[in-house]
């Protein structure tokens, strides 16, 4: 594939942007966990990107990118179940997963 | 035409980001993230990534979107009476907010890759050689210079799967929790 990484670049920031927004704007938990697997996911294709771009400048590849995408992988693992783990304590002690009802100034 | 295929994959990524966003349903939400991995997953196959794209599907369509539909379920959030119930409207104030600090932030990514020169390189974009990604160099680096945060990874994981474990088990000691909703769902799982 011959697009420049200007555009895998670009969707990443769309990407990125997507994910803040749902942050920042989504009242359930369990969509604001999804919205940070998405900005994670920005941030992989930016590795990769990168990677991408240094073989085909230097013409051998490194396999930092990769690597580090997979890392990042492994710790979106992790966050997903500890975020999930944490939403199902919280949900048995308050009943609801809005962050407005969880709040701690709400009650 | 794999050009066309990537910008095709690039848009099913975004229409489907902005759809986890937008849709009041916690199921369409996971969803929708399920079909923008499978889009990044093509665009990492493209890119000749193959290992990564398949590391996508298992670890993020199989093992991530499997917990969170599972969470959901759950916790009955796909329930009509559930969804009526916390569906407020944010205020004026706060989606004005939440959508200038995205957009701002969007603004600012966008900028910094458009005022940056990155060169073509002069015989187009490389594969890896033989069409898979660098495996025996990721190996190596993941043995080599990165062993300390290859074994950090591991232990992370035990420690999650130890501490998950512990976070989502019922308390029975405690009779003042209040699990009733709950007591019949998670039996099997306990």
């Amino acid at each position: 594939m011959n697009v420049p990484s200007e555009h895998l670049l670009i969707l990443a920031a769309i990407l990125f942007a997507i994910g803040l927004g749902g942050f920042l704007l989504r009242r359930n938990v369990i969509v604001v966990l999804m919205s940070i697997e998405l900005m994670l996911n920005a941030a992989n294709i930016v590795f990769l990107a990168g990677a991408r771009q240094h073989a085909s400048e230097s013409g051998h590849w490194l396999p930092d990118g990769p690597v580090m995408v997979t890392f990042v992988i492994a710790v979106a693992a992790v966050e997903a179940a500890v975020g999930l783990a944490l939403v199902i304590a919280l949900f048995r002690r308050k009943q609801t997963v809005s962050l407005d009802q969880l709040s701690p100034t709400s009650d | 035409m794999v050009d066309l295929l990537f910008y095709v994959a690039a848009a099913l990524c975004v229409l489907c980001a902005l759809g986890v966003v937008v849709s009041a349903n916690p199921v369409q939400s996971v969803l929708m993230l399920l079909g923008s991995f499978v889009g990044i997953s093509l665009i990492y196959l493209l890119a000749g990534f193959q290992f990564l794209a398949a590391i996508q599907i298992l670890v993020y369509g199989g093992a991530i979107m499997v917990l969170f539909l599972f969470v959901v379920m759950l916790l009955n959030q796909g329930d009509p009476a559930v969804l009526a119930s916390e569906q407020g409207l944010l205020s004026k104030a706060q989606l004005a907010g939440g959508l200038a600090v995205a957009g701002s932030a969007l603004a600012l990514l966008l900028a910094a890759v458009v005022r940056t020169e990155i060169p073509r390189p002069i015989f187009g974009y490389l594969w890896p050689e033989g069409g898979l990604d660098p495996l025996v160099g990721m190996a190596q680096a993941m043995f080599g210079p990165y062993v300390l945060a290859f074994e950090g990874a591991s232990v992370l994981l035990l420690t999650t799967a130890v501490g998950v474990m512990t976070l989502a088990k019922r308390q029975r000691s405690k009779p003042s929790v209040k699990a009733a909703p709950l007591s019949s769902t998670t039996e099997g799982s306990a």
